[in-house]
């Protein structure tokens, strides 16, 4: 079984609570790290230890924080708690039951980074977890875990929450930064990346909440220790949310490399009795969907890159036999056409298209060329997008139109023929539903 | 602040070994190789790229993604291509993307034909589109203002309009609402967008989003003409395109000129084109006959005129207004001190700066360029609000507050738009610039107590040390930019003597980047000056044989009947020139009043005796000197309506009919016989001046200028600024609106301007008046209807009055203070 790293112990009752998660060892690595290690040892360790961000682009963690430049200017820590991404909610577990963890690995990260202004973006919908983290904060500050010389230190670092107000592109890291900084959540141009020119125009970290929990476990196994989990590039255990057509959803720790099976099926029970897997999204729904024979993939970074899809923010979506195909892909590119942020051309116009589109595959009214386009929409939409909201949509579009097309025409044929307007054969019986629908009821 | 040198590198594109600077972004840098990388969101005057648009994608050898040339830096060895089947693909994508929404009702659009959006869809796009959905719809046109329509589904999201309101005019107005597809250009709250450079936005869009209400449905492209020349409604002097069609100017477009405008108008300067043609001008010579001003022929006009003018022989008061050029300048010069030996001229509305002090402050050595404003360390704006004074030159200061971090300064009497964005501000009592001048030389190291020398110029004492400190320890660019009002006034030379000590502590004579710069009252103040529109100076600042009156005490004897005849070139007395009083006197007195106007003005209607009809600046030839010394050429840009003559040959018929042959046959050689006269523009053309104009002092010839004392000087102490005890400083102001042209153009009306009087909110309560109650200003049996304005930034003690308006201006109120009461 998977060694367990961030959840061991997550359902102690009062986790929450700083004295519990004292009692637990907690903030002790904070004091190793800001006692005895200089800066430059605690980013040797992050990149020892080949930790990779959780938040879906999965760049090395170390990596980025060498990335922040030595320069005495402000400099500042951003953790992305918006988790957004459809089929994720790893970190609001985490965040709920263990806040201290993530304090404590925001401060041995600004640490490393010499950032003395941190700030936690929390998705607007987590009222919860926000009050959890609000009085975490206090109780850390209050035990000098935050605010000025640190444990006698002499490391400043002010810790505040912001709530967002409800927009998938905030958990974009720059649009993030815009929506902190007071503008429209709008994402910005890269270059500048955020190390160099982030929050307020100063280097910025920025990270995902799982990403920087992990940190005092770093500190206390040792990089070297914590990069033996898992395989050669994907070090580490993994917090993976399984949802959909399973028999028991929720967020399991596996180590990465581990069987996609092993995951949906030992884990998550699998698809309900008599219910095959159609197809899953591995990485939350912007991931290219992949098949039932693909479950015999690792769970790991490069094993799903090289399947054409990706591990994403460690979402598994699984979707069953019983579904249409494009029910999903409606339900998805709605999804993208609500939260795109309007910003950039084939983004802004491409995901209303694309909902346009399948809406008339739903009805019936598509043929078979409107497939191509749709196809080629989404390959026009890839790649050419301002951030990766566009590609979002378009990865998992694209991947169904092109794994599912049978299922496609066979839906608009289908459709068609329900359809009393539209089918072969002279009138038929009218169907309520439809004329529900077409508002004649 | 040294301006950025670029080193050139070499980088290829589509195959061509091509130059360009480094760090140019890729969009600018192809056009060395000349090819084209189509943009719409991309406008570097903008500021940073945005990235929005995705439509100027390229590909980049070493790099797999496409990437964004307009935010793509160019570096040297880079190969470049903007012609792959890749990029053809994304090129057509974007174009297909931006179509799908946009209307394409382009035979009902005012862009059709001069659209970026067309181009671009023909030169790139792919021709066809595949979209059958139905399009997003909004309520359209609407109006974002009574200037600007907004059609909303035209709109491709380019972002251009809401960067420019945000980070050039900084007025904070425009926002995008919603998000996605349903995202629309609006202000926040739904009011209209006004502000006084929202007019640009209309030149920004790439598309017929936003559309000029004075133009929509005037004209096609294929109808029109553009003609160059020059807005002279303000010294900024903006170079503009008029667009005419059949004789009519119907819009006015920047004609982008970096060291004058940076291509941004103002919205008086893009819309009061339109007084041109209203019926209210004056198309034909008129004299009074019979006590009524009926319209006669040229020959009959002039005869009058003559004969007023010899019946007054040296009793002859003449003044130049601001829009006049330096042709008519100096062949107003030319007919009052030869043809009339008359030494009574003047261009200056206030004021009596001798010849000497005129050539220090405007020295070669000691002048800084629109562009420094841009690139200083530091810019001190005192006496004078940019924003109305010279609007553009507004946007620059702050350009370089925001792009370059110029560290600004302010000290004016009256609140300014630029105090958000300056590090330091300093109040002082109204007209007492002399002692705020004295006092920041005293806090810079000169003679004298700063705190008794700011309590003179009722300042204090640690706003003007904060002041110094910014400006001494910023850097050796330093800017002053200066309103004409603070030499101003009986103590006028003091104030400038004060004003070179401070220039003389600050600026290093002759280095590049650092100077003064003057906001003249009028357009072409300086030029006027320079050609000899003064009391005591002739062609070229030289000395004449005997000094006149100045302006203001050439009203003063003309009132007390000393003068026969008045000259009134583009001068509306009663409105333009302080003691209204005075000269509502003088124009009764005076035996014969003869002037230049586009319209009939209440002081003419009453008491001019001939009047000729002026040319609009559309309609005029002749040359106008900028504020920071560049000549610049006007040129017609329509015929004159009716009868109107070129003004520079009325002048000159005039002069020969009063035994003088100035040798003037056509406008050309009036600017021949100019550059001629004139030491300092010796050697000048109309050919050199091009479109671009040339500025003097970087010429040879600029040696020629004469030779003045630029201090240090000993400075009297002096006197103190009023007490407002019991009663008000009064300080006044004219607002860019303030002018008849915009009254008289439609477009611009509801900007016309009545008397408000800005008080701060502890002398309205102790008043008892309240924010938009009517109140009487009054001193020494004078009074003016005003709506009371409280604004917290107005300091305790003054209340600020309109000048330049047609109703209640404060010109009638003489006196330094005045009493302020509920009406």
């Amino acid at each position: 079984m998977s060694p367990t790293i961030l959840f061991d112990g997550i359902d102690e009752p009062g986790l929450n609570t700083i004295d519990v998660y004292r009692r637990r060892g907690g903030y002790e690595m904070l004091q190793r790290a800001l006692t005895t290690m200089t800066p430059q040892q605690v980013l040797d360790e992050l990149l020892a230890s080949g930790l990779r961000g959780r938040g879906g682009a999965g760049f090395p963690t170390g990596k980025k924080v060498s990335f922040i430049p030595a320069a005495h200017v402000d400099k500042y820590l951003v953790c992305n708690a918006d988790e957004s991404e459809p089929g994720t909610f790893k970190d609001r577990e985490l965040m709920q039951k263990s806040p201290h963890m993530l304090i404590e690995g925001m401060v041995i990260g600004a640490y490393a980074a010499g950032a003395n202004r941190s700030f936690i973006y929390i998705r607007g919908e987590y009222i919860e977890q926000a009050d959890i983290i609000d009085a975490a904060l206090i109780e850390a500050a209050a035990a000098g875990f935050l605010g000025e010389n640190i444990l006698g230190s002499g490391f400043d670092l002010s810790l505040v929450l912001h709530r967002g107000a409800g927009a998938y592109i905030c958990g974009e890291e720059t649009g993030l930064l815009d929506s902190l900084e007071g503008k429209r959540g709008n994402p910005r141009l890269k270059p500048p990346f955020p190390a160099n020119q982030g929050l307020y125009q100063g280097p910025t970290l920025i990270n995902n909440v799982e990403t920087l929990a992990t940190i005092p476990h770093i500190i206390r196994m040792g990089g070297a220790e914590y990069a033996k989990i898992g395989t050669e590039s994907s070090a580490g255990t993994k917090l993976v949310s399984v949802s959909g057509n399973v028999q028991r959803p929720g967020n399991y720790e596996v180590e990465l490399g581990t069987p996609s099976r092993e995951i949906v099926y030992d884990l998550a029970g699998g698809p309900p009795e008599g219910r095959e897997v159609k197809f899953w999204f591995p990485g939350g729904s912007s991931s290219p969907v992949l098949l039932a024979e693909d479950l015999d993939l690792p769970y790991d970074f490069d094993s799903l890159a090289k399947a054409g899809s990706m591990l994403g923010s460690g979402a598994i979506i699984v979707v069953d036999d019983s579904v249409p195909v494009v029910d999903v892909a409606l339900k998805l590119a709605k999804f993208y056409r609500h939260e795109s942020c309007g910003k950039c051309t084939p983004c802004r116009e491409g995901t209303r298209w694309t909902v346009s589109m399948l809406e008339r595959v739903d009805n019936g009214l598509a043929t078979p060329m409107d497939l191509d386009i749709m196809a080629s929409v989404q390959e026009q939409i890839i790649g050419n997008c301002l951030c990766v909201l566009g590609d979002a949509m378009a990865m998992p579009i694209g991947s169904m139109v092109k794994k599912f097309r049978d299922e496609f025409e066979s839906h608009i044929e289908q459709a068609r023929a329900r359809n009393p307007f539209l089918g072969q054969g002279g009138p038929r019986e009218p169907d309520p539903v439809l004329l529900q629908g077409a508002g004649n009821a | 602040m040294p301006r950025p040198v670029k080193e050139t590198i070499a980088f290829s594109i589509d195959g061509l070994e091509v130059n360009a600077p480094a760090g140019t972004m890729l969009v600018d840098a192809a056009k060395y190789g000349d090819v084209e990388i189509p943009v719409f969101c991309y406008e570097p005057k903008l500021g940073q790229p945005v990235g929005a648009c995705r439509m100027c994608l390229v590909e980049i050898e070493g790099i797999p993604k496409l990437q964004t040339a307009c935010s793509t830096p160019v570096r040297d060895g880079m190969v470049v291509h903007t012609q792959t089947d890749r990029v053809k693909e994304a090129q057509e994508a974007i174009v297909e993307f931006l179509l799908i929404n946009h209307p394409l009702d382009c035979p009902v659009c005012d862009k059709g034909g001069e659209c970026p959006l067309q181009d671009i869809s023909f030169g790139w796009g792919p021709g066809r589109s595949r979209f059958i959905e139905p399009k997003r719809h909004f309520v359209k046109p609407l109006e974002l203002s009574p200037l600007i329509a907004i059609d909303r589904e035209r709109c491709i999201l380019c972002y251009r309009c809401v960067r420019f309101s945000q980070e050039i005019a900084e007025d904070y107005q425009l926002v995008l609402q919603e998000r996605s597809a349903n995202t629309y250009v609006s202000t926040f709250d739904g009011h209209p967008y006004v502000a006084p450079f929202s007019g640009n936005i209309i030149e920004l869009c790439p598309v017929g989003a936003l559309t000029s209400q004075p133009y929509r449905f005037r004209a096609r492209p294929w109808d029109i003409e553009g003609s160059g020349s020059l807005c002279t409604l303000c010294p900024a002097q903006c170079n503009v395109e008029f667009t005419v069609r059949d004789d009519r100017v119907l819009r006015v477009l920047s004609r982008d000129h970096p060291e004058v405008d940076d291509g941004w108008l103002c919205d008086k300067g893009r819309f009061a084109y339109q007084s041109v043609h209203v019926d209210q001008r004056i198309t034909h010579p008129h004299v009074r006959v019979d006590g009524e001003l009926v319209p006669v022929s040229w020959e009959q006009a002039l005869d009058a005129a003559a004969e007023g003018l010899r019946a007054a022989g040296a009793a002859v008061g003449a003044l130049a207004g601001g829009e006049t050029t330096n042709e008519e300048g100096f062949l107003l010069a030319h007919l009052v001190r030869a043809a009339l030996d008359s030494p009574h001229i003047d261009s200056r509305t206030g004021g009596s700066l001798p010849r000497e002090l005129h050539a220090a402050l405007h020295s070669p050595s000691l002048q800084a360029i629109v562009p420094d404003l841009e690139f200083a360390h530091a810019v001190l704006v005192l006496d004078c609000e940019p924003v109305d004074d010279a609007p553009v030159l507004d946007l620059r200061i702050r350009k370089g507050v925001r792009r370059n971090r110029v560290k600004l300064a302010v000290a004016t009497s009256r609140p300014s738009a630029l105090d958000a964005n300056a590090t330091a501000v300093a109040r002082f009592a109204p007209g007492a610039g002399e002692a705020f001048c004295a006092a920041l030389n005293a806090a810079l190291g000169g003679t004298g107590v700063v705190d008794e020398l700011a309590v003179a110029a009722g300042a204090e004492g640690a706003q003007v040390r904060a002041l110094a400190a910014l400006l001494a320890e910023a850097g050796a660019d330093v800017v002053i930019v200066y309103g004409e009002r603070l030499t101003h006034g009986a103590r006028g030379e003091h104030a400038a003597r004060a004003l070179l000590n401070v220039a003389g502590r600050l600026i290093d004579g002759g280095h590049e980047g650092a100077g003064l710069l003057e906001l003249p009252a009028g357009s072409n103040g300086r030029g006027l000056r320079e050609v000899g529109v003064l009391p005591d100076a002739g062609p070229g600042l030289s000395a004449v044989n005997q000094t006149g009156l100045d302006s203001r005490a050439m009203g003063a004897a003309a009132a007390a009947g000393h003068l026969r005849a008045l000259y009134l070139l583009h001068v509306d007395a009663l409105r333009d020139l302080p003691s209204r009083r005075t000269w509502a006197a003088a124009l009764h007195r005076a035996q014969t009043v003869i002037a230049h106007a586009d319209f009939l003005t209440e002081g003419l209607f009453e008491h001019a005796d001939v009047v000729f009809p002026a040319e609009s600046y559309a309609e005029k030839e002749g040359t106008v000197t900028h504020p920071d010394g560049r000549v610049q050429r006007l040129r017609p840009a329509i015929a004159r309506p009716g009868a109107v003559r070129p003004e520079w040959q009325v002048l000159a018929d005039l002069s020969r009919r009063l035994g003088h042959e100035p040798g003037i046959l056509t406008g050309a050689m009036a600017s021949a016989v100019l550059f001629d006269a004139i030491p300092f523009y010796a050697g000048l053309t109309l050919d050199e001046l091009g479109g671009r104009g040339v500025r003097w002092p970087t010429r040879p010839a600029s040696a020629a200028w004469p030779a003045a004392d630029t201090g240090p000087f000993g400075l009297e102490t002096p006197p103190h600024a009023p007490t407002p005890n019991g009663v008000l400083r009064l300080g006044t102001f004219r607002s860019i609106w303030a002018a008849p042209e915009v009254e008289l153009s439609p477009a611009l009306k509801f900007l016309r301007q009545s008397q408000r009087a800005e008080l701060s909110p502890a002398d309205a309560q102790r008043i008892g008046v309240g924010h938009g109650d009517h109140v009487i200003v009054a001193s020494n049996g004078a009074s003016v209807r005003a709506t009371a304005v409280l604004r917290a930034a107005v300091p305790e003690g003054t209340v600020f009055l309109e000048t330049g308006i047609a109703e209640n201006s404060a010109t009638v109120l003489e006196d330094a203070v005045v009493e302020v009461a509920p009406a």
